[in-house]
């Protein structure tokens, strides 16, 4: 079963008698244990699509599914689903961590003897037990936001919403965050993550949707879309100087060189022509050009601006 | 339901008993006010001052309004503040729906704040030497006076989850409740009587009055329009939240501030 599928999401809003178009036409679908990762710039429609997932925000156009029920017209849709929206704002700050585990457990339908187990057992796998009684204000940027994680879990929920999970967080952190992203997946729940930080989504989701002006310009498996984008351009370096003869023959197949030991090639088809050339100089390594994350959003962003234009 | 009752008591007393000072300093303050007032009339009317049981039932109207006041704060400014903080969206996330949440939780705020007004209570009748009657017949205006008084403060709520900020209303609210309950309107008659029955928690603080500071038994008719009068309140104040929280979530404003 799918843990969520959206179908053309829309929304509209008014402001100052203008009407906006926050989305237009949004769809996505998550199956058990897959992370997705949403990005798209600033005002691309993001926490829009995300809070009309959750039930937050009606959608004008469109149907949502988590496991198959619509939280907007079947609260108990919401037992499937856990959230972090606002960075580490999930959290009552007074109460300690065991506290606010118990207090959102039973809100989310646990008794409170199964939040306080269920509570006891993440604070334990979040390396959070020696601070369970300390109130969260006391607790570092990065405690706190693994006890937003531990909120939004305490239920079991099989879809989690993150939003900028990692935004303002440290080098350690993050790193955390990271791990604790990939077991949760491990474990079987579907995460949608938003982030600006390319290089986290590229590690941890098996697959990218990007938005723009409230559209999705593309949504493939994050290996084949980094594929896609990457071409078949290839890098050898020489570990010796080539000789001006051998220079020669790669400068007639209309290969780059550069201070006579780095060749970049840009099709498939000339790699072996260029290894029987270099025939006998050692090499020192053969790279295909991988594109990043980054480039490629840049790229397909820019594209979607100019059929815009 | 019951769990979350409990786990809202829980949490309401966890966070009242870390930081009493707030509600310690409640207390006094609304004490100190009621009783500066007393020492002014008396002032006023020099050595003859004899109020009997006009001073009861002022006392009952202003320790009711401090009940009231205490529960019109319990959704507004738990809304407000919970917006600020970031919480607020968690409580729409329930599978309770946000209209059972914010009802458990008053509950469990009202249990706590009736500890509060007790206290406010017996404090001005230890201070003034005024003697009141406390006949167990007292819980059925009183819970008349919790349902009129959650319906005001549904509809203060709808407001707040709209609007934001509603903390001057909420004061002009408050002058308007402290008039209502403090105003012996079972001395009025007439068409002014009629009006009286459909003004919020009015009919349910005469009852209250005629009970505890005039000594007089519990009169049934009074106490249907008392409670007719809460349940179109409390369904009022219900429906007027449902309609915000669907009007918030059609125009995405359910978590700003």
């Amino acid at each position: 079963m799918k843990a969520l599928e959206a179908y053309k999401l829309k929304k509209n809003f008014s402001r100052n008698k203008q009407v906006i178009t926050a989305v237009k036409d949004v769809s996505l679908t998550i199956y058990p244990g897959e992370i997705l990762a949403f990005l798209g710039p600033n005002g691309a429609g993001k926490t829009t699509s995300i809070k009309m997932i959750a039930g937050l925000i009606q959608p004008d156009a469109g149907s949502v599914r988590i496991m198959g029920k619509d939280p907007h017209r079947n609260a108990s849709a919401l037992q499937n689903l856990g959230a972090v929206l606002e960075g580490n704002r999930n959290l009552y700050w007074r109460l300690t961590p065991e506290e606010n585990l118990e207090y959102f457990g039973v809100l989310k339908g646990l008794t409170r003897r199964e939040a306080r187990l269920a509570g006891r057992d993440l604070l334990a796998r979040f390396d959070l037990l020696a601070k369970r009684r300390t109130p969260v204000q006391q607790l570092s940027r990065g405690m706190q936001q693994k006890l937003a994680f531990a909120v939004a879990l305490v239920h079991r929920p099989q879809l989690l919403l993150l939003d900028e999970p990692t935004l303002g967080l440290d080098v350690e952190a993050t790193e955390d965050v990271k791990i604790l992203v990939r077991e949760i997946a491990a474990a079987g729940c579907a995460i949608l993550l938003t982030t600006h930080q390319l290089q986290i989504a590229e590690i941890l989701s098996d697959r990218i949707a990007i938005i723009q002006k409230g559209g999705i310009l593309a949504e493939a498996p994050t290996q084949k879309l980094i594929q896609q984008f990457s071409g078949t351009a290839y890098k050898i370096e020489m570990e010796t100087a080539l000789d001006e003869s051998k220079i020669l023959e790669l400068e007639i197949l209309g290969i780059q060189i550069e201070a006579q030991k780095v060749i970049y090639i840009d099709r498939l088809e000339l790699l072996y022509k260029v290894f029987t050339i270099l025939q006998p100089f050692p090499i020192q390594s053969v790279v295909k050009e991988q594109a990043n994350l980054t480039e490629i959003f840049l790229q397909i962003v820019k594209q979607g601006k100019k059929s815009d234009g | 339901m019951v769990e979350l009752f409990f786990a809202e008591l829980k949490r309401t007393w966890i966070l009242q008993r870390r930081y009493p000072i707030e509600v310690i300093g409640i207390v006094i303050v609304t004490v100190s006010i009621f009783y500066g007032l007393f020492l002014s009339a008396r002032y006023v009317a020099g050595a003859n001052f004899q109020l009997g049981d006009r001073l009861d039932s002022i006392i009952i109207g202003y320790v009711l309004w401090s009940l009231v006041v205490f529960i019109l704060g319990n959704i507004a400014n738990l809304l407000q503040y919970e917006a600020q903080t970031g919480t607020l969206e968690q409580l729409f996330l329930s599978q309770f729906g946000a209209v059972r949440v914010f009802l458990i939780r008053a509950l469990a705020s009202v249990t706590l704040q009736l500890i509060f007004v007790l206290t406010i209570l017996l404090s001005i009748l230890l201070l003034t030497g005024s003697r009141l009657d406390f006949p167990p017949a007292l819980l059925l205006p009183l819970i008349t006076v919790l349902m009129g008084a959650n319906g005001i403060a549904f509809a203060i709520g709808a407001l707040a989850l709209l609007f934001k900020q509603v903390s001057q209303l909420q004061v002009i609210f408050q002058f308007g409740l402290l008039f209502l309950l403090a105003t012996p309107i079972e001395t009025w008659t007439g068409f002014a009587q009629v009006i009286a029955n459909l003004l919020p928690i009015a009919p349910s603080a005469s009852i209250l009055r005629a009970l505890m500071a005039r000594g007089e038994s519990l009169n049934f008719t009074h106490l249907t329009i008392a409670f007719v009068n809460g349940v179109v309140y409390f369904a009022i104040g219900l429906g007027l939240f449902r309609l915000a929280e669907r009007q918030a979530k059609s125009r995405g404003i359910l978590g700003g501030y």
